[in-house]
């Protein structure tokens, strides 16, 4: 967390937000001055991309003020810190998917859920199910295709549950040594 | 049954915090056992997402009322939801709310939370209100970054050469799934980056076994956030979870495109 404050400290959220596309913007006015044929075709090689998108990111929208009509992050929070066995599992793979939000946000609350005791199984369960984003179905689904997305899903969510009892088994390991 | 104050310093004689997001501490008491917790504040230091950081402190605490002298709508509407009750307008010691929080002669302002056992908020129009507003701040914070990314694209297809791409990415499949978890692995942020990123390189003849690589590690392995995720949950525990999550992205790439291939099913 220090690391991520004294970054917030140094430049704030929006000047760094805006700094890649302004950078991008610098390079294009730089190449409409030297290459401008060149320039207008790569212009309209990104508009043509935005284009495409459109729809999707519509729906994204829309998904998104459902997802915070209906779900809080200390909702979230608990999912987290409840359930054994079975619900063990679930309940920080669902707690992942339905997060929102940069993730160092969550990381305070991790910590304190580790140092209240909670295994590193439900916590890196949940880290690994943030790549699965419900709101952002539409725009995975029209670059590719809901079969691709449906197994890439299922997938990432095993994943998640491999990647808990790996780190689970080796760190009970190092307790025993 | 316990109460949290938003306090200026860890013990009783601390004057309640002006703002719950930003106090320092987090005064937490069971009013029936007398027990007393301060605990430092995540969003003290006025980063983004302050106020949502007490509300998740909170809750993990198992706190029921939280005092403060000010709590935003938004955040007042997050803990109202997870059942907390939050007294604004309070001010004086730590120890002062106590004894009067105690003798029910707590006189705070506004009542901003009502206890609820529901899990779901109630749907009404301040609701939708707030949800569309916190919808459109999401998606603004979003737009800049991926403004930047399309305008790269657009360069990329312009000056970029599908034979330069091929010198990288060679159709090995191993070895170009390698390589897009080394990409993903080295990028963060949105996922939705990730995908138009990874669409767009299909169209270079990319092999989808990188592309998903790519996707998958773009959230789940994470070298720029290392250092937090250190610093919260330990060397030990981050270098693994990421070292592993690179390790599966490989299988897990392969895995997909290998299933989408045998029930014949491609990208559009």
């Amino acid at each position: 967390m220090n690391t991520e404050s004294s970054k917030s400290k140094n430049v704030r959220p929006v000047t760094r937000m805006v700094l890649f596309p302004a950078a991008m913007l610098v390079i294009y006015g730089i190449l409409f001055a030297v290459m401008p044929e060149k320039a207008s075709l790569a212009l309209k090689s990104s508009g043509n991309i935005f284009l495409n998108m459109l729809i999707p990111l519509c729906l994204v929208f829309v998904l998104m003020i459902l997802l915070n009509i209906f779900l809080k992050p200390a909702q979230i929070a608990r999912f987290l810190g409840k359930g054994a066995g079975i619900k063990g599992i679930l309940l920080p793979a669902a707690a992942g998917i339905i997060s929102t939000g940069p993730i160092y946000v969550w990381y305070p609350l991790l910590q304190d859920l580790r140092e209240k005791g909670a295994g590193n199984s439900p916590i890196a369960i949940f880290l690994y199910n943030r790549a699965v984003k419900p709101f952002l179905l539409p725009v995975m689904i029209a670059y590719f295709g809901w079969v691709y997305v449906v197994i890439l899903t299922i997938l990432t969510v095993l994943g998640s549950i491999a990647i808990g009892y790996s780190l689970n088994a080796l760190t009970k390991e190092e307790e025993r040594l | 049954m316990k109460i949290a104050i938003s306090a200026d310093g860890p013990n009783l004689e601390a004057k309640v915090g002006h703002k719950l997001g930003t106090s320092q501490y987090l005064a937490i008491v069971d009013v029936e056992t007398g027990d007393f917790e301060a605990v430092p504040n995540p969003g003290a230091s006025g980063q983004r997402g302050a106020g949502i950081q007490s509300v998740l402190l909170a809750v993990s605490k198992g706190v029921n009322t939280i005092v403060t002298g000010y709590c935003s709508p938004a955040i007042a509407g997050q803990l109202k939801a997870s059942g907390i009750e939050v007294l604004t307008d309070v001010s004086g010691t730590v120890g002062e709310v106590i004894e009067k929080y105690k003798r029910g002669k707590l006189n705070a302002g506004i009542r901003a939370g009502v206890k609820s056992k529901s899990r779901w908020a109630k749907v009404d129009k301040g609701a939708l209100v707030h949800a569309t507003r916190s919808s459109t701040k999401q998606f603004i914070n979003l737009l800049p970054i991926l403004v930047g990314v399309v305008l790269l694209i657009g360069l990329f297809n312009t000056f970029v050469s599908k034979d330069f791409l091929s010198s990288i990415f060679s159709g090995n499949m191993a070895l170009d799934t390698l390589w897009g978890a080394c990409f993903g692995s080295i990028f963060a942020g949105n996922p939705i980056n990730s995908y138009v990123i990874g669409g767009e390189l299909l169209k270079y003849d990319v092999s989808l076994f990188a592309v998903t690589a790519l996707i998958i590690t773009w959230v789940t392995v994470g070298l720029v956030q290392l250092p937090a995720e250190i610093a919260a949950l330990g060397r030990r525990f981050a270098l693994l979870r990421n070292g592993f999550s690179f390790i599966l992205s490989i299988p897990i790439a392969i895995i997909t495109v290998v299933i989408l291939n045998l029930i014949g099913r491609g990208v559009p």
